[in-house]
């Protein structure tokens, strides 16, 4: 009966849906973004860095030192995670080009030039003849004059993830339209006698003049302010996928996925990390002006609250596996999926248990994430851990991730530490129902019926 | 034999790596396993691979890897879901000497 529930719910809601996060475009979007989250991770470091001035000992040298230079400690920062979409951009670009068969190099170059034509630069003032005759006879007001920078000017706002949605659809722009130009044969040709090489430069031509004339018309000529415009669209539902509910949602259909032995948070994944990145780069340029920190929900939040030993909060179901297991197969998987479980690796766990499609356990596997979500969003809400302001590696053992990524608050390392003990408990009592079963049919008092 | 592994990042199929590499090591099976996200595996498995396992988590790519596997002559298998554990080595030799002897 229960198999026959799984099988339907496989074929009509789970694969499907999975396929959906397939669609080339999703994909190219996941891909793209996925290629710069080495540079958030490592510049999201850099920001605790310039921050650990607040938890240390204000009379340390280190302190000092950090505290005197953290404007050119946040500039690493400053140029990459705080411009990521020009990054995106380009990885973007690139896996949609490749996934038409098309050159990744062209495709990428075309989506940043779509995006950055975007980006309006602006000529710094300069002075009146009125203005200079009146700094002349004021020292302070000369040099406020002399030290405003002149020439042409880009203000990186929109580079970053403020610009992810127009980004994500300039890539897509220019792609498609190189593909338009490839497949419709709407390219210069060269006679064959002309070399390789230089064909193909001409036969870029086309869709590169194409793209820019269009983006420019609609961003340099006409006036039209897309980064506005999007934002105006894109901001209800980056208010909404920071509330409560929308977390138990994404975290319902991430274990959900799992359950069926798909890899959930990947799914979920591509469609909310855009939004994910937007909510978590606010909190980081807040952090970074020592402003409050607006949002909650950003991943962090739930890779460090929530998915605790990978998906599911399995780490409680780890720890019990080591150390209350009586059945031999429970003790011996106990014993292979402890480290991996620290280290919120635990695909051994949900295919070695097997959690997969196994009536007992699923029930934990969803509820506990969920029951940390609440208890970790009231924490975060009502200000007794920080939020989260940058991306930690995410095979850090919980408790040091769940430190780094609210900024070096050891309040976030102690909320993931209650989170794990109690994880503990929520599933203890599944834990020892499957265990017995595993007990008993080991002992051939029940015969042994297909666990997955 | 040459056998890569694929999943998501590269992390979890190391596990698989090991679980495979003792259970043929235990049967007298020689065996070289690599394990790769599947960004890699586009071009990895040009690189000489009997067979290509992918991990269950990721089926819906399923189709999107066996293609490159298709373009590099290489058999491309669906890991079995009770074979990717740390315990599952004996199930995953099972699967491999399976696709290879046919």
């Amino acid at each position: 009966m229960f198999e026959k529930i799984s099988q339907f719910m496989d074929e009509k809601l789970s694969t499907p849906m999975a396929k959906i996060a397939e669609q080339r475009h999703l994909r190219a979007i996941r891909d793209g973004i996925i290629a710069t989250l080495p540079l958030i991770i490592v510049s999201s470091m850099f920001m605790v860095i310039a921050f650990l001035p607040n938890q240390m000992p204000a009379d340390w040298g280190l302190t000092q030192f950090i505290k005197t230079n953290q404007f050119k400690i946040l500039l690493p920062y400053r140029m990459t995670m705080y411009i990521m979409t020009l990054y995106a951009v380009f990885g973007i670009g690139y896996s949609l080009a490749r996934s038409y068969k098309l050159d990744g190099l062209s495709g990428g170059v075309m989506a940043e030039m779509a995006f950055l034509l975007t980006i309006i630069p602006k000529v710094g003032p300069t002075a009146s003849d009125a203005v200079k005759a009146l700094a002349a006879t004021n020292p302070d007001l000369q040099a406020y004059v002399k030290s405003v920078p002149g020439g042409l000017l880009i203000a990186p706002g929109n580079l970053g993830s403020a610009g992810m949605f127009v980004g994500i659809i300039a890539a897509i722009f220019a792609v498609e339209v190189y593909r338009f130009t490839e497949t419709k044969n709407f390219k210069i040709s060269m006679p064959p006698q002309v070399p390789a090489s230089v064909a193909r430069s001409f036969e870029a031509l086309t869709p590169t003049a194409i793209i820019l004339v269009v983006v420019s018309a609609i961003t340099m000529w006409i006036g039209v302010d897309v980064h506005s415009l999007m934002a105006k669209v894109v901001a209800p539902l980056v208010s909404a996928s920071d509330t409560l509910p929308s977390v138990l949602v994404i975290i319902f259909l991430g274990m959900f996925f799992w359950t069926f032995g798909i890899h959930g948070w990947s799914i979920v994944g591509t469609l909310a990390r855009p939004l994910w990145l937007t909510l978590l780069d606010s909190n980081t340029a807040a952090y970074a002006t020592n402003s409050a920190i607006p949002h909650i929900a950003a991943e962090p939040f739930y890779q460090w609250f929530i998915m605790i030993g990978g998906a599911g909060t399995t780490i409680g179901l780890a720890i019990l596996f080591l150390v209350k297991s009586k059945s031999a197969y429970g003790k011996a998987l106990g014993k292979t999926a402890i480290i991996p479980s620290i280290f919120n690796i635990n695909e051994p766990m949900i295919f070695g248990a097997p959690i997969v499609l196994n009536p007992i356990l699923m029930i934990p596997f969803i509820f506990t994430p969920m029951i940390c979500a609440v208890i970790a969003w009231v924490a975060t809400n009502l200000g007794l851990v920080n939020r989260v302001v940058a991306i930690a590696p995410w095979t850090l053992p919980g408790p040091i991730g769940a430190y780094l990524a609210t900024g070096g608050d050891w309040r976030g390392a102690a909320l993931s530490v209650i989170l794990i003990v109690l994880s503990v408990f929520m599933y203890l009592p599944f834990f020892t129902l499957y265990d017995n079963k595993l007990l008993k049919e080991e002992n051939g008092e029940v015969p042994a019926e297909k666990l997955a | 034999m040459k056998v890569l592994f694929v999943c998501s990042l590269g992390m979890s199929s190391q596990i698989a790596v090991d679980a495979l590499l003792k259970e043929a090591k235990k049967n007298g099976v020689d065996m070289e396993v690599s394990a790769v996200s599947t960004q890699e595996f586009e071009e990895e498995v040009h690189n000489g691979w009997d067979v290509a396992m992918v991990a269950p988590q990721i089926r819906h790519r399923f189709s999107y890897l066996a293609e490159f596997a298709k373009e590099a002559n290489v058999p491309c298998a669906l890991i079995e879901p009770m074979g990717y554990s740390p315990l599952g080595g004996p199930k995953l030799l099972k699967q491999v000497l399976g696709i290879l002897n046919k």
